[in-house]
Parts: structure tokens; C-alpha cells; sequence
């Protein structure tokens, strides 16, 4: 379980909040404090008051792959291989385990044409990819993802999904502006203003949220 | 006032581009894979990069805009406040515009990444253009930034607007859409009969489509009355 018990930072508060492993998605108005959620989920930060704990361990006692909503602050290498290698190499993998690692990962993203390119001159979407790959290629215990979507298109969204699902990873914790997307999630988280207003099921969440822009549209059109 | 690209070309050692069309004025919509090319399209419209071979040319446009889909890289200034009178406008009406809620003396580059594309399309859509390229105006906007934004882009009846975006669900009012099929830009005509040739369109509009309820427009209000026939 992963929880949070008195949780202040900034302007983000969570008095008391338990997540069973799946997939949890958070939605909500921009600047309601979502990224700073998630960066205290994956320990980037670390509360001011209270505590965040992933089945009993701090966040950064946990293996976490993390996705930055800005691409390009994902991107610490040259070449895409480097950059999907570099979660192994930082483990200290063979380099016959990493390079195994590395084809086998860009396989599954369908992005096996991409290892030489330079990180650089990669499309937006290409970014995102890369980055979500190389959160999970070293298979952490937690995937928190940060609008990891908001440059693919739909394929690539539908295959990401797919990887996601099939990635083992207990806890995946991610925000996403497509509610489509977040319909499909274990639950749903819906912040504003620092605060979570709604949590549960995704129908649940979004019946609290009907007639709003965050009702998904397709919802709408259910016969 | 019109674009025309003359059979433009660009070839990299790992895809390719070939364009070919005129783009009066209206709101046209451009979708495609992710690193099918869109942006370069976008910056070889703007004038900002070059075909290999081909031509583009801009009759009648003088004042060109093009919004990179990354709004960071749009930041000149080192406040909130700097960037708004960068753009010559006062900050406090870009944020109450914006409806983003932090001081004007704090950093830019540390709002949230959609506070940050709110605030540069509220600067960004304040002022006319003859051509307006909008690389990704969707991405990173909550869902309420987005309708403002389909509004905001619905309202420019004035000029050329090209929306690059693989948004699924907020589109503004659309005259013309075109995409990019294995590295070919083509034409799928005027709305709404360009709805039937559009391979990228979301799996709402595919399944309207399918059903005979073609929407008139891709706003929300066409969709969602396109979707009440449907259930009728």
C-alpha cells in the first residue's frame, strides 16, 4: 500500500490517503498541484510535515521510474541508447546485460529505428517515448508519470497503455489531461487547489464531475 | 492571403516528408504519428527551416506566428511579469486572462507546464496574424484550457490557422484537415465531408463516422449533437 499520512508541501495538503497497488491517475485543474504530488510519491521531493510510504519504505528507499512533464528535462544522454542504458549502467549491469536490456526495451516501444538519433533532434512524442521507456526498463516497483501522454498520439497512447499494463510494476502513479486515458485507470485521483475533492473508481469520480470539462467526452455518447 | 507548398521535400537518414497543397485562409487541422514531421512542417511554413527541394510561398501573408509545442522555449523572460511586457501586455491581466493564479514576480520557468502554455497562448493569441502555426496548443492543458483555447482559436475567422495536434477529444471550429501518412501530407478535404477521409481521427469520430452521424463542425457542441442523433 502506499500511503500518506499528514502530508504539507507548499500548497499541497493530504491529510491521510492509502493507494493499493494498480494504476492511479490524477486529474485535475492545471497548477492544482499534481506534479508536486507525484514528485513526492516518487521522492523527488520530500514532505514537509508527514510521511509518504510505498509498503512500508520511503519513496527513496524504493526503486522508482519517474517521467518529468517536461520532456526534455528527461533527457540526460546524447543518443537514445545511452539514455535507455543509463538506468543499468547506474546499477552497474554487464554491458552484455544492458545491451540486451536496451534492445529488448526499444522492441517493445516499437522505437528500434531511434537508438543511434541523437536525443536532441528527437520529435516531442519521440521524447515522451523515450522517457517512459527508460523509466521502466530497469522494471521498478513504481512507475510515476507525469503527462507522460501529452505528446503522443493516439497509437502510441493505446501502446503505452498496453506496456504499462504488462510492465509488472506494482504501483503506477500518473497524471494525464486525457480523461479517455483516465477513464481506463484503477482509480482516480481529482485535485484542486492542493487538495484531493474526489477519489475512486473512474465512475465514481466522474460522476461527481459531470457537466464539467473533465467529464470524458466519449462518456457522453455512451448509448 | 494564402500558403501554397510546392512540392516540398525533406529526406533525413530516418524518415521523410513530402507536402504538397494550398492553404487558404480558415482554420485548418493537421494531425500524424508522432515523429512523422508535423513540427518540421511547422517550421518549414513558418518560413524558420528549409525544404530540400520545393517551394513555399506566402501570398498576401505578412505577419507570421508559429507556437512551438514546448512552450518553455518561448520564454524570454525571467519573471512571470517580464514575460507578459515582453509581449507588451500588463501581467496582472495575462494572469487574470489566463486564470492562473501566482504572484507576477515568480519565476516562469517554475509554473506548472500547463500554467506555462496558458500563460504563452494567452500572450501569444492576444495580437492578429495573416498566418498562425499552433505546434501542439492542447498538450499540457487541463481540460478547461483546453475548451478555452478551442474558443480562443474558433474565434480567429481572420487569416490562416494551422493546429498541429494529436488531441483526441477539444478541437476548435475546423475548416480544412490534412495529415501526414507515411510521410506524405495529404489532403482530406474541407468539413465535414473530411471527416470520412480521416485516418487519425479520434475513435469518438471514427465511430460517428461509422454510424452515419457525421458532426457538422469538430467543436464539442458538433460532436456532442452529432452523438444525440446517434443515440436517437
Amino acid at each position: 500500500m502506499m500511503t500518506f499520512e499528514g502530508v504539507r508541501f507548499r500548497d499541497l495538503s493530504v491529510p491521510s490517503l492509502a493507494l493499493p497497488p494498480g494504476i492511479t491517475t490524477l486529474i485535475g485543474p492545471n497548477g492544482a498541484g499534481k506534479s508536486t504530488f507525484l514528485k513526492l510519491c516518487a521522492g523527488i521531493k520530500e514532505p514537509e510535515e508527514g510521511l509518504v510510504s510505498i509498503d512500508g519504505s520511503s519513496p527513496r528507499q524504493t526503486e522508482v521510474g519517474y517521467v518529468n512533464e517536461f520532456p526534455d528535462r528527461n533527457l540526460l544522454f546524447s543518443t537514445v541508447k545511452d539514455e535507455l542504458a543509463s538506468p543499468l549502467r547506474f546499477r552497474h549491469a554487464s554491458c552484455a546485460e544492458t545491451e540486451r536490456e536496451v534492445r529488448a526495451c526499444a522492441e517493445w516501444w516499437g522505437m528500434g529505428g531511434l537508438l543511434d538519433r541523437d536525443a536532441r533532434d528527437l520529435s516531442g512524442g519521440e521524447k515522451c517515448l523515450v522517457a517512459l521507456a527508460t523509466a521502466g526498463i530497469t522494471r521498478p516497483r513504481v512507475l510515476v508519470l507525469d503527462e507522460y501522454d501529452s505528446h503522443l498520439d493516439a497509437g502510441r497512447c493505446a501502446v503505452a497503455e498496453c506496456i504499462l499494463r504488462s510492465s509488472g510494476a506494482p504501483y503506477i502513479i500518473r497524471c494525464t489531461q486525457q480523461m479517455e486515458a483516465a477513464a481506463e485507470s484503477d482509480r482516480l485521483l481529482f485535485l484542486e487547489k492542493g487538495r484531493i475533492v474526489h477519489a475512486g473508481e473512474p465512475a465514481a469520480v466522474f460522476a461527481e464531475l459531470a457537466g464539467t470539462p473533465f467529464y470524458p467526452l466519449s462518456w457522453r455518447c455512451r448509448r | 492571403m494564402r500558403l501554397v507548398l510546392d512540392s516540398i521535400a525533406l529526406a533525413r537518414p530516418h524518415w521523410s516528408l513530402a507536402a504538397g497543397g494550398t492553404f487558404e485562409p480558415g482554420i485548418h487541422l493537421v494531425s500524424g504519428d508522432v515523429g512523422s514531421g508535423k513540427s518540421t512542417l511547422a517550421l518549414i511554413m513558418a518560413g524558420l527551416a528549409a525544404p530540400d527541394r520545393g517551394a513555399v510561398s506566402r501570398d498576401g501573408i505578412g505577419q507570421v506566428m508559429l507556437s512551438f509545442q514546448f512552450p518553455e522555449f518561448h520564454i524570454t523572460g525571467f519573471s512571470v511579469a517580464d514575460e507578459c511586457r515582453s509581449w507588451n501586455l500588463e501581467p496582472e491581466a495575462v494572469l487574470a486572462s489566463a486564470g492562473i493564479v501566482v504572484s507576477p514576480e515568480r519565476s516562469a520557468l517554475s509554473l506548472s507546464r500547463g500554467e506555462l502554455k496558458r500563460l504563452h497562448l494567452t500572450c501569444l493569441l492576444s495580437r492578429e496574424y495573416d498566418l498562425l502555426l499552433l505546434d501542439e496548443p492542447f498538450s499540457s492543458l487541463d481540460c478547461p484550457g483546453k475548451e478555452w483555447a478551442a474558443g480562443e482559436i474558433s474565434r480567429r475567422r481572420r487569416g490562416i490557422t494551422v493546429v498541429f495536434t494529436h488531441e483526441q477529444s477539444i478541437f476548435p471550429h475546423t475548416d480544412h484537415i490534412w495529415e501526414i501518412r507515411e510521410g506524405i501530407l495529404t489532403d482530406c478535404g474541407a468539413m465535414p465531408g473530411a471527416l470520412r477521409a480521416w485516418e487519425h481521427a479520434p475513435a469518438i469520430i471514427q465511430r460517428l463516422v461509422a454510424e452515419g452521424c457525421i458532426p457538422d463542425d469538430l467543436t464539442k457542441e458538433s460532436v456532442v449533437e452529432a452523438a444525440c442523433r446517434m443515440q436517437e
